[in-house]
């Protein structure tokens, strides 16, 4: 992993996609979340919207926009769930944030660099959820920390295929 | 100062991001504690997300339901007319069932109307589709196709014919969620079937039910049958919950345990399931109808059934399952248990004929033997007692 200087970093390409991939992607990945594990089960060991979170924000660099990204899609969770609006959104809105600000001092092109980094926002992010809850709502929920290992992984691997694929779309100029 | 905000500008717009969600979850939690449920705003933004995910996931439900229709409708009947006669049998053996249970069912009622206890029977189901989730691990809720204009409302039961599901949390205009009930905010009064021990229902963290706050009982076992118990005023008494799994002890309190439960629905892979929009304390006409049915049809075959079984209990057989046609005791021609004569008296005395008293050799040794009556001469008078 290369930290770069400040000078280099102005250097980085900012990736930009189109206005419908904006849109289309970030539902998609909302409605795959509530309908695949409908057919998976007690397998559906991912979180595409956070995949997608960590995705828009390394490649526009931006934490502002990583941050906004996030917290909606976390909110959009939140409606679909029995639990307070807000939980999944403070998670996701921190896991934008820090995605995008990494992705200023990492070459974020790198397979690898990828995996590693999804698979930690991912835990960064199921951390948060878990403080959240426990501490700020008091609410009184077990965490099953396995599941959100194997969440982790699924994440890391998910991001692995879709990041190249979702690059094919961008604006080239 | 416009140089900080510049300067901070990213770690600002977090806080203050991070500080209106918080401020809207301090909101919601005092309005859920207050008992008033979601407010305005938060059932509007549960709406709008239920508005823009519902119709995709309906597609996507409808497609997968399109192709598995064709594969069960066409390809997949080979085995349809061996089914159906399994089924008809298993049909007729549950109507003679239905029959023989109807007189308790009825005399169940006269007694609970007796204790003035009013037991609430299922009397109108909607069938629903599940077409999507919530896609998080921590929350255990789903959705449903059917919602407030097909007759769901807030607090109805969900069941499957295996056993209980969950109960409908929020209504749309076309679909529902339902709150399963391995999640860990959900709640439901269940008895144990044989030890008649009563507790809570909700889910864990690995998403399985559990009775939860038991006083630790060595009665509890493995395999014991959980049914509702009817307290809540959402699930009607008496329908499965599940099975006991394995019983652990409360960490945080001594001398209790949790129970959990291998639920009798198959939680995790729904596919449709009944939505109870009705509940009264009698039967429903429906089911009277099929309950007057079935008495017409095999109501007197079961009685015959039961008496015969009844007199079978009671009554030596003749007819032995286990043995072939021609050792059947019926029959056997040997008596095996031939009619004893009373043994003669020792000492002849009045009552004893004269010529009846054996010969020494064939005496047993003194031992008491009854008597054999004598006809008395002047019959003595019966009590008045006995008249």
């Amino acid at each position: 992993m290369s930290v770069l200087s400040a000078d280099a970093r102005r250097d980085f390409e900012i990736h930009r996609y189109p206005a419908l991939i904006y849109a289309l992607v970030p539902v998609l990945a909302v409605v795959l979340q509530a309908w695949l594990p409908r057919v998976l089960g007690r397998f559906a060991w991912f979180d595409l919207p956070l995949v997608i979170t960590v995705f828009f924000a390394l490649s526009r660099r931006n934490p502002i926009q990583g941050s906004i990204m996030g917290g909606v899609l976390g909110i959009f969770e939140d409606a679909l769930s029995g639990h307070p609006i807000g939980i999944n959104g403070i998670a996701k809105t921190l896991v934008g944030y820090l995605a995008a600000t990494i992705g200023i001092l990492v070459n974020v092109e790198n397979h690898a660099v990828r995996l590693i980094m999804t698979f930690v926002l991912s835990l960064v992010g199921s951390t948060t959820y878990f403080f959240v809850v426990r501490f700020l709502l008091g609410m009184s929920m077990d965490t099953n920390w396995m599941a959100e290992l194997y969440k982790a992984i699924g994440n890391s691997v998910i991001a692995l295929v879709l990041f190249p694929l979702l690059d094919r779309t961008k604006i080239r100029d | 100062m416009e140089s900080f905000v510049v300067r901070y500008r990213n770690l600002l717009v977090l806080l203050a991001l991070l500080v209106a969600q918080i401020l809207g979850l301090a909101m919601q939690v005092r309005r859920v504690n207050g008992g008033q449920g979601d407010g305005q705003e938060v059932r509007l933004i549960r709406l709008w997300a239920n508005g823009i995910v519902s119709p995709p996931e309906k597609i996507l439900h409808n497609t997968g339901s399109g192709v598995s229709w064709i594969w069960n409708n066409y390809f997949d009947l080979r085995h349809a007319r061996q089914e159906n006669v399994e089924l008809q049998k298993t049909i007729d053996r549950l109507r003679l069932e239905q029959a023989a249970l109807l007189e308790d069912a009825k005399q169940g009622q006269r007694l609970q109307a007796l204790l003035n206890f009013e037991q609430k029977y299922i009397y109108k189901t909607t069938l629903a589709e599940v077409i999507g989730t919530s896609g998080t691990e921590q929350s255990r809720v789903f959705t449903i196709n059917k919602g407030k204009k097909d007759g769901i409302d807030r607090d109805m039961a969900v069941i499957t014919p295996d056993g209980i599901v969950g109960k409908v949390r929020d209504v749309f205009g076309h679909t529902a969620q339902v709150l399963a009930i391995n999640d860990q905010s959900s709640g439901a009064g269940v008895i144990m079937e044989s030890t008649r021990i009563r507790g809570i229902l909700r889910g864990n963290a690995q998403g399985r039910p559990e009775i939860v706050d038991v006083i630790s009982d060595q009665r509890i076992k493995a395999g014991d049958k959980v049914l509702t118990a009817g307290g809540d005023q959402i699930f009607p008494r008496g329908l499965p919950v599940g099975v006991v799994e394995k019983v652990v002890n409360d960490p945080e309190r001594d001398g209790f345990v949790d129970v959990i439960l291998k639920s009798a629905a198959h939680l995790d892979q729904l596919d449709e399931v009944l939505v109870i929009t009705a509940t009264e304390p009698r039967f429903a006409p429906e089911q009277q109808q099929d309950i007057a049915t079935s008495e017409a049809l095999k109501g007197a075959e079961a009685q015959k059934q039961k008496t015969s079984e009844g007199m079978a209990e009671k009554l030596p057989g003749l007819m032995d399952p286990n043995l072939p046609a021609d050792q059947q005791p019926l029959n056997d021609t040997s008596n095996p248990n031939p009619v004893s004569r009373p043994p003669v008296a020792i000492h002849p005395d009045r009552f004893t004929p004269a010529n009846s008293a054996p010969p020494a050799a064939t005496q047993d040794g003194g031992q008491a033997a009854p008597k054999k009556p004598e006809t008395p001469k002047q019959a003595n008078p019966a009590p008045q007692g006995d008249r």
